[in-house]
């Protein structure tokens, strides 16, 4: 006799709930659409935010660098001493990170041999990462070597490469980078192997992202170019990142878009079953309309029952599709657990909203329908 | 028990219907009432203007022309929220074909017109009512589960929930048979008198004669006397 009733005292709400339960197949299918169609639009959004998320891992370091080497109109053939403090002077949150560039070739004593460019560097930290040893904040003695160079000639840490005469020991192995990074074959060491040559090949400013080095980019081309002379060339990729992350704006909304074309469906599907409902049943609404139940009670109860095949679609939908997330973000981003991220986690919020607003919005029509039919009319059938 | 005031009343009332090209005149000047405690049959041809009759008495729909007062009040110029309420409070309907809500049980059904007043719990009344009708073992059994009376006693059970004034009651014993018919007649009678309403009832059931206090005959728009 005593059942639990949530919704006592929203008899609408209580009905229309009851009302679900009548026709099982034509609430489950109403609800398999919007199933669908969150589960596009959620699945779809959380893909464009892994590739997105792929896509900045890759790109990495290099669109936060700024590469500035000698101008066209320099007086010298390199950077000088003097140019890199002005440019310490003027670039603020930033390493500078000055550069001495050449080639050599590595050789072992069986006889294999490796060109290779060689890097002078002393705070070989900003630059490099590694996936053995250590990149030293200061680099004085020793040598690090991009790792598959080091595979390719049997090198170990500990092992001496030579280059211009004098012996250094490797400290660590570069981490090869399968982005746009400086790779291949490299061997870093420290700025002193690299004395015989009078000025820095480049300069590395390494900012914070690629917004910050965009802004670096420009100011260094205020302080040292001018229309006729430049004196410095500066080189930033972050222009490159931008437009590669509008393109997957861009991607990613037209993903969502045709994530958003399957809930349009469903809520047309949501529409028609709704009408067809209050339709068959235009003889009790009049019964119910005759009893006393006024307009604004009748229409809460047909937009509550449209609303529950929104909620539990979308609830439904986002279980779902946050299980398609989970192997998404594994496939793409290596990570399952990134999508929880707000980034990716959000459109599980903006698929359920949806699902509950494109619902209540299919049932105003056939609500409002069923609340104004007169009930003479109605009960006439 | 009975009152002499007219619970309902309808003062020269005609009702014309556009039907296509035509005017239909379903009503042409009918005087009607009906007190506490009395139960009236309207007779009459298919096509005499019964249902449009019984349609303006339940307050579902309202008079081309002349006035109709429920309680003394003169309701002709109600709108339709306002009918709305008058036949919450006042009025309770009984239909040939019961009309009950699948989904709900016995109690649920009996209970569905005060369900929206969320102010006053009505179970207890519902399962009297019931109980009076000689369902009490059937509270908990939906429409499906029960037979014709036994549908129809819970629509006269719901038609008295809200301690109405005046039950209308259109071919009440239409889908039942005899022996059936009879009891719910019986049922009907001594519920109008303990809950002292009038009855205002539709029908071609010549059995139901019997137990009416009144008989209006209606043919072609008009009251024959």
């Amino acid at each position: 006799m005593t059942r639990f009733r949530p919704f006592r005292r929203f008899p609408s709400v209580e009905i229309a709930w009851q009302n679900l339960g009548r026709n099982r197949v034509r609430t489950g299918l109403a609800t398999l659409g919007i199933i669908i169609g969150v589960v596009a639009i959620v699945s779809l959004g959380m893909a464009g935010a892994a590739i997105q998320q792929q896509a900045n891992t890759n790109l990495g370091s290099l669109t936060s660098d700024v590469i500035v080497s000698s101008g066209a109109d320099s007086d010298q053939d390199g950077i000088t001493d003097g140019q890199v403090d002005d440019i310490r002077s003027v670039v603020v949150d930033a390493d500078v990170v000055p550069q001495k560039s050449n080639a050599t070739t590595l050789s072992t004593r069986s006889g294999e041999s490796v060109r290779v460019s060689v890097t002078g560097v002393s705070q070989a930290d900003a630059l490099y990462e590694t996936s053995a040893g250590e990149a030293p904040e200061r680099l004085r003695s020793g040598a690090l070597l991009s790792a598959d160079t080091a595979e390719e000639l049997g090198l170990e840490l500990g092992d001496p490469v030579e280059y211009d005469g004098t012996l250094y020991r490797l400290r660590g192995f570069i981490e090869s980078d399968d982005g746009f990074g400086p790779g291949g074959d490299e061997l870093v060491l420290p700025l002193s192997a690299l004395s015989e040559q009078e000025y820095y090949d480049t300069v590395t400013v390494v900012a914070a992202d690629g917004d910050a080095a965009t802004s670096i980019a420009d100011t260094l081309e205020a302080e040292f170019n001018d229309e006729d002379e430049e004196i410095l060339s500066v080189r930033s990729f972050a222009g490159a990142q931008e437009d590669i992350n509008s393109f997957l704006g861009t991607l990613n909304l037209a993903l969502l878009g045709i994530g958003l074309i399957s809930l349009v469906v469903a809520s047309v599907a949501i529409l028609n079953i709704m009408l067809m409902s209050t339709i068959e049943r235009r003889g009790e609404i009049g019964v119910l309309r005759a009893v006393g139940i006024r307009r604004g009670e009748v229409l809460r109860m047909i937009l509550a029952e449209a609303a529950f095949l929104g909620i539990i679609g979308g609830i439904i939908g986002a279980i779902l599709s946050l299980g398609t997330g989970l192997v998404l973000f594994e496939v793409l981003a290596g990570d399952a657990t990134l999508v929880f991220g707000w980034e990716s986690s959000r459109y599980l919020l903006y698929g359920f909203g949806f699902a509950v607003f494109a619902s209540v919005v299919s049932g105003l029509y056939p609500a409002w329908k069923a609340a104004n039919d007169p009930p003479v009319e109605a009960l006439r059938g | 028990m009975a009152q002499a005031v007219n619970v309902i009343e309808l003062g020269g009332v005609v009702k014309r219907y556009r039907s296509g090209q035509n005017v239909v005149e379903a009503l042409k000047g009918v005087d009607f009432h009906a007190r506490h405690g009395e139960m009236v049959t309207i007779i009459g041809p298919s096509g005499s203007g019964k249902s449009t009759m019984l349609n303006l008495i339940g307050l579902l729909d309202t008079p081309t022309e002349g006035s109709v007062y429920l309680d003394g009040t003169d309701v002709t110029d109600f709108t339709g929220d306002e009918l709305t309420e008058e036949r919450r409070s006042k009025l309770g309907f009984v239909f040939q074909a019961f009309h009950l809500l699948p989904m709900l049980t016995a109690v649920e059904n009996v209970e569905l017109p005060s369900r929206w007043d969320t102010s006053v719990d009505r179970r207890d009344r519902a399962i009297d009512l019931l109980e009076r009708v000689g369902l009490g073992d059937r509270l908990d059994h939906t429409p499906e589960e029960l037979s014709g009376g036994q549908k129809q006693r819970v629509a006269i059970a719901r038609s008295l929930i809200n301690e109405p004034d005046v039950v209308l009651a259109d071919e009440p014993t239409g889908n039942l048979d005899q022996d059936t018919s009879r009891t719910i007649l019986e049922e009907l009678t001594r519920l109008k008198e303990e809950e002292d309403v009038a009855i205002v009832a539709v029908t071609h059931d010549e059995q139901l004669l019997e137990y009416t206090d009144r008989v209006v005959e209606l043919v072609d728009g008009r009251i024959q006397s």
